[in-house]
């Protein structure tokens, strides 16, 4: 019987030497997760999903213009034809309209509403994958606020709090990206790169149904109360008080999705 | 006592040569560079697409820089210098040296606003070459993060700063080495009591020295950066 050769035992892989893909890597930030490229592969199907996903989260707004296909190309790390068979299927559900002329390009539709998507999305799902969501959120989250109220100096905290003095005067679009970056913000406090590359996708993923859930909501500020609240318990230096707060303001939104499934149904 | 007296010098002065060296980088090209963009304001309106090709030979000679794991580097525009964009990087980064590409730049034209952030607001404010961290820098290099930032100047307008990213596990795997050759433990820390990177492995990279073991230690300030060393005997 032939024999098969012994499987090569992978190299253990060092904890921070850059992979080929590090090279490529660009920012994390919430609204650039859009451009974390794809990889090798770079189907068209997987472009097509991340440009839904951005149109789905509000990160790519109705009627706005989309980059040129070159640049997005290059920002994905994939083939322009790739690019533009994604284009071309989203044209066909609907999601994107091409204008020529000396303006012209591709622009997200009119009627591409993120809150009608969240909405369907909410519909959708089953309760177990929303609260394994919360639960996914609220685990890396709090371990985010509790090492940030460990490690943060007092004057960083304080820094954030500024930022939300304005929250008041914002529209609930504005006011959700606002929070979106302080909750950011209160995470890098953590000194993690890793927890805080890990909590920036959930954020990512969860911010459509924060929106939706505040929109919904009779109490438009109370989101924006939660983040102060953990805020001023980084700042003191607080760890259970900035857990604890994550773990409510996550039970919260958890329920209020929870109850708007069972009207939407 | 002496000894230790001539160790905490020793290592002072480690971290003071170590970052001064990429802060001369940035101080040389600044002036030249603003200098051009003076010039090319004066031709027509300011755009990235004009800002961005000055920049860049700046950026790769600053991460080409022997002797310093500079990791990316580049200029950020002072809010609302600009025509066409409320705020602006033009940074070049990665063992490949690619120009950042931001969605919030391209795609939503929503404006990062950087104006709160140490390795801005800090040099903006006093004038004064700075260096930033650690801090996890969800920007642009999304990892733990050094940076070096020194402002740009036209007669008196501050336009900017041009900056540099250093890893701080490149920076940890450099100076601790040269830390240990001093014989004592030695602790760097920055502005706030933020360790930066130890000899000891009691101590944590991230954490605070404050209220802690090594807060009465003797510890002096670094020349020329906002940096502390701690020395303790082994």
């Amino acid at each position: 019987m032939e024999q098969s050769p012994a499987p090569a035992r992978a190299a253990a892989v060092p904890v921070d030497a850059p992979s080929p893909h590090d090279a490529r890597r660009h920012p994390h930030r919430l609204q650039g997760s859009l451009f974390q490229p794809i990889g090798d592969e770079g189907r068209a199907e997987l472009v097509e999903r991340r440009l839904v996903d951005a149109i789905t989260r509000g990160h790519l707004a109705a009627g706005e213009r989309l980059p040129p296909e070159a640049d997005l190309a290059r920002s994905l790390g994939v083939a322009p034809v790739t690019v533009r068979e994604a284009l071309l299927a989203l044209r066909g559900r609907g999601l994107l309209v091409t204008r020529r002329g000396r303006n012209g390009g591709s622009f997200v539709a009119d009627h591409a509403d993120p809150l009608s998507f969240t909405r369907e999305a909410v519909r959708a799902a089953s309760r177990l994958a929303l609260r394994d969501l919360g639960a996914h959120y609220a685990a890396i989250t709090g371990a985010c606020v509790r090492l940030a109220a460990r490690r943060a100096d007092p004057s960083e905290a304080q820094q954030i709090r500024q930022r939300m003095q304005r929250l008041g005067d914002l529209d609930t679009e504005q006011r959700r990206r606002l929070l979106d970056d302080v909750q950011i913000e209160i995470v890098a406090l953590s000194q993690s790169a890793r927890l805080t590359r890990e909590q920036m996708k959930l954020q990512a993923e969860i911010s459509p149904y924060l929106r939706l859930v505040a929109h919904e909501s009779e109490d438009a500020l109370r989101q924006g109360e939660h983040l102060a609240a953990v805020a001023d318990a980084v700042e003191a230096g607080d760890e259970e008080s900035a857990v604890i707060r994550t773990e409510l303001m996550v039970d919260e939104t958890i329920d209020a999705l929870i109850s708007l499934q069972v009207r939407l149904n | 006592m002496e000894q230790t007296d001539e160790v905490i010098r020793s290592a002072a002065d480690i971290v003071s040569e170590y970052f001064t060296a990429p802060m001369r980088t940035l101080l040389e090209w600044v002036e030249p560079f603003a200098a051009q963009v003076a010039q090319l304001r004066s031709t027509g309106p300011l755009t990235q697409a004009k800002l961005d090709p000055l920049v860049e030979p700046y950026a790769l000679q600053t991460l080409a820089l022997d002797g310093v794991p500079v990791y990316g580097a580049g200029f950020i525009a002072a809010i609302d210098l600009l025509a066409d964009a409320h705020s602006h990087l033009a940074w070049w980064q990665g063992a490949d040296r690619r120009q950042l590409v931001l969605a919030s730049q391209t795609v939503n034209k929503e404006d990062i606003d950087y104006s709160a952030l140490e390795w801005y607001r800090v040099p903006m404010t006093s004038g004064e070459p700075h260096v930033a961290g650690p801090y996890v820098d969800y920007l642009c290099s999304d990892e733990y993060t050094i940076t070096i930032a020194v402002p740009a100047e036209i007669d008196g307008e501050r336009i900017g700063v041009a900056g540099l990213d250093l890893l701080v596990a490149a920076v940890e795997k450099e100076l601790t080495p040269r830390f240990m050759a001093l014989g004592h433990q030695v602790t760097l820390t920055n502005g706030v009591g933020r360790v930066v990177v130890s000899t000891d492995p009691r101590v944590a990279t991230g954490d605070s020295v404050r209220g802690g073991r090594l807060a009465s230690l003797p510890r002096i300030a670094c020349e020329g950066v906002a940096l502390d060393v701690i020395v303790e005997e082994i």
